[in-house]
């Protein structure tokens, strides 16, 4: 799969299936002149960006597992545990950058475990996942004592993600450029790293990629591990935008995730998906969300709606690999 | 295609430009943002917030409500999405119930700071830029109950306060409330167990109260819990091992349905009852009052009722009990 390199065209086509669905999306919500007004602006583009930083640093680490024909299910719960750990570091006076390292290490920690079990004892990423999801969670409400932990006010942490200047598109919160930033540098280590190739390999044929001198099991757990920076990384902003650690948010975010990168053009089964096309599904359910907010729909309509999408989204991607085939 | 999406997109980026620059709104439009929405307690906000709305409205003043609950329930994260979209959109104003008194402030602020003011209802929030707190007076409803409970042991006994959980505000001001009032007037009652808390669902709430009224089951004579899961539990726990039926004194907060069939069946002697229909009427109605440039109280209070068996057939009270949902929902 990796042999047959596609065509100009068809990669254009890959990248922009879901940029259209984007634009799609926009454009829904720009047709009612009611919601209009205050849709397109850039302060609204500021919000959407900053509601999409948690889930689009998560489907970094998400889209290199699930090229690689893995699965994570304990990103929610990794979210939460590495946030507490954060605000328990802040609230005991240890300074903001000792704290952002505890934080994202402990996420790195858990994809290590993760990694570990999955490679090294050859055991269903999914059941893996599902057990740290549970581990992770009961871990963080423990640390936390099964409340929220406060941090001082006065923290740089908590800039990370504030909303200065609510009403006009610059400046961007730090954590939007950061997450900018690490978009591009995955970009290239999913192209023109060997790193990234092996993530190719491995989802497209795990056995075919062990024949040829990839060391899978290691590579595995460098995956995971390096996903759960991400992890950390994303309960980091978590922390930030609470500006406290809480032990039972994002209860379901991997769900989320997930769906970003399948909306993106990643295959379940391996070996395809994308860091561009995953940034975008984030962003089409961060537009989703807020659309359907200020268009006043009640919630379970929200969720209807993501719903479909995710599926529409799948099923385009499977007809267009099937009239490449055919 | 793309290209002519832009266009379009730059079309409308144009038109919304005119059409900002000539139109001024008169109606006001007005975002309701519970903890939650499906259960009891925010459908009465919800209904109170719709009985404002028309009654401002037949008396000349346009409002439109959006009633909106984070997308995933007691999510503290979706519920500052949910402020900020509004927030961007420019509503006139946001009446917002906070899920958390501290993670919610920074988004208050910025929205206060864009232009949007903000009415707090229900929970606190740690911050003084909003323009109203309308919320049920906590302290005075444990108080109330620590009052009838001194009245109905005859100022005598021992008594168990099963507390709900640590960190919740609304619930710790109803256990300061019930014991001080017991302290202060009835110094003959003696206080057997006030640390065990309930936790935040019935089942574990029933499990609790097995444990201490199998502790405790002899000696007890009355029991005050500060929220609707630990009433529920504590009358069934009461119930299993024969307690109930008055033999030993039960007042609980809040008015689900089950409690009020335990009232009913004589297994609860009280319930002190929040109002969260005023809630939802007050909140929309002092953020239409800020909004006309009227000066509002910074602290609302919307009451506290003690129903017993007795009233309970009372026509107001009924209305607390049973609110009228579907005149104001459907």
């Amino acid at each position: 799969m990796i042999s047959k390199q596609p065509t100009v065209s068809r990669r254009i086509l890959n990248i922009l299936g879901p940029f259209l669905g984007l634009l799609l999306v926009i454009g829904l919500f720009s047709l009612s002149s009611t919601v209009r007004p205050y849709f397109l602006t850039g302060q609204n583009f500021k919000i959407i960006f900053t509601q999409t930083v948690i889930v689009a640093i998560g489907t970094f680490g998400m889209t290199m597992i699930i090229v690689s024909g893995g699965i994570d299910l304990s990103v929610g719960s990794a979210v939460a545990l590495t946030s507490v750990v954060g605000a328990i570091a802040l609230s005991n006076g240890h300074s903001a950058v000792t704290a952002i390292i505890w934080t994202i290490l402990s996420g790195a920690l858990i994809g290590l475990i993760n990694g570990i079990v999955i490679g090294g004892f050859r055991m269903m990423p999914f059941i893996v996942t599902l057990g740290m999801m549970g581990i992770a969670r009961g871990a963080g409400k423990w640390l936390s004592g099964s409340q929220t932990v406060n941090i001082p006010e006065t923290t740089p942490v908590n800039s990370l993600m504030a909303l200065s200047k609510p009403t006009q598109l610059f400046p961007l919160p730090m954590g939007v450029w950061i997450t900018a930033a690490l978009a591009v540098l995955m970009v290239i280590v999913m192209r023109r790293t060997v790193f990234g190739r092996y993530l190719f390999a491995i989802g497209a044929n795990e056995a075919a990629a062990r024949l040829s001198g990839i060391r899978v099991r290691l590579q595995k757990v460098i995956i995971y591990t390096v996903a759960g920076l991400f992890f950390g990384l994303s309960g980091l902003m978590q922390l930030s935008r609470l500006t406290q650690g809480d032990p039972t948010v994002a209860i379901g975010l991997e769900l989320d995730i997930i769906a970003a990168v399948v909306i993106g053009g990643a295959s379940l089964n391996g070996g395809s998906g994308s860091i561009l096309g995953s940034m975008i599904g984030a962003l089409i359910m961060a537009v989703l969300r807020n659309g359907s907010n200020q268009m006043g729909w009640p919630t379970y309509m929200q969720e209807i709606i993501i719903g479909v999408v995710i599926i529409l989204a799948v099923g385009l991607d499977k007809m267009r690999q099937r009239s490449r085939t055919a | 295609m793309a290209k002519s999406f832009f266009r379009g997109l730059l079309t409308s980026v144009f038109t919304c430009l005119v059409w900002c620059a000539c139109a001024t709104d008169q109606t006001y439009t007005v975002a309701v943002v519970p903890k939650g929405t499906t259960h009891e307690f925010w459908k009465s906000i919800n209904a109170g917030a719709v009985k404002a709305q028309r009654e401002l409205s037949t008396n000349g003043t346009k409002v439109e409500i959006i009633w909106k609950g984070p997308l995933r329930e007691d999510d503290r994260d979706q519920q500052i999405q949910v402020v900020e979209n509004f927030m961007a959109r420019h509503v006139s104003a946001i009446v917002l119930a906070p899920l958390d008194s501290q993670a919610l402030v920074r988004p208050v602020n910025n929205a206060i700071a864009a232009g949007v003011p903000v009415v707090v209802i229900d929970s606190d929030l740690k911050s003084d830029k909003y323009v109203s707190f309308v919320a049920t007076d906590n302290y005075k409803g444990g108080q109330m109950a620590g009052e009838e409970m001194g009245k109905v042991l005859g100022g005598k006994g021992n008594v168990i306060l099963l507390r709900y959980a640590v960190g919740s505000a609304s619930t710790e001001a109803r256990e300061a409330g019930f014991l001080d009032a017991l302290k202060s007037k009835f110094p003959d009652i003696k206080i057997i167990s006030s640390d065990q808390h309930a936790g935040a669902t019935r089942e574990t709430s029933y499990g609790v109260a097995q444990n201490l009224i199998n502790r405790f089951g002899r000696e007890v004579n009355g029991v005050f819990c500060p929220n609707e899961n630990s009433t529920i539990g504590m009358t069934k726990a009461l119930r299993d091992v024969g307690l109930a039926k008055g033999k030993v004194k039960m007042i609980g907060f809040d008015a689900g349905s089950l409690s009020i069939q335990d009232l009913k069946n004589g297994d609860v002697q009280a319930l002190v009852v929040q109002n969260p229909m005023l809630m939802g009427y007050l909140g929309v109605a002092t953020a239409v009052k800020h909004l006309h440039g009227e000066k509002v109280e910074k602290r609302i209070d919307t009451g506290v009722v003690l129903v017993t068996k007795e009233n309970m057939d009372q026509s107001e009270i009924k209305d607390l009990l049973y609110p009228p949902l579907d005149k104001y929902l459907k």
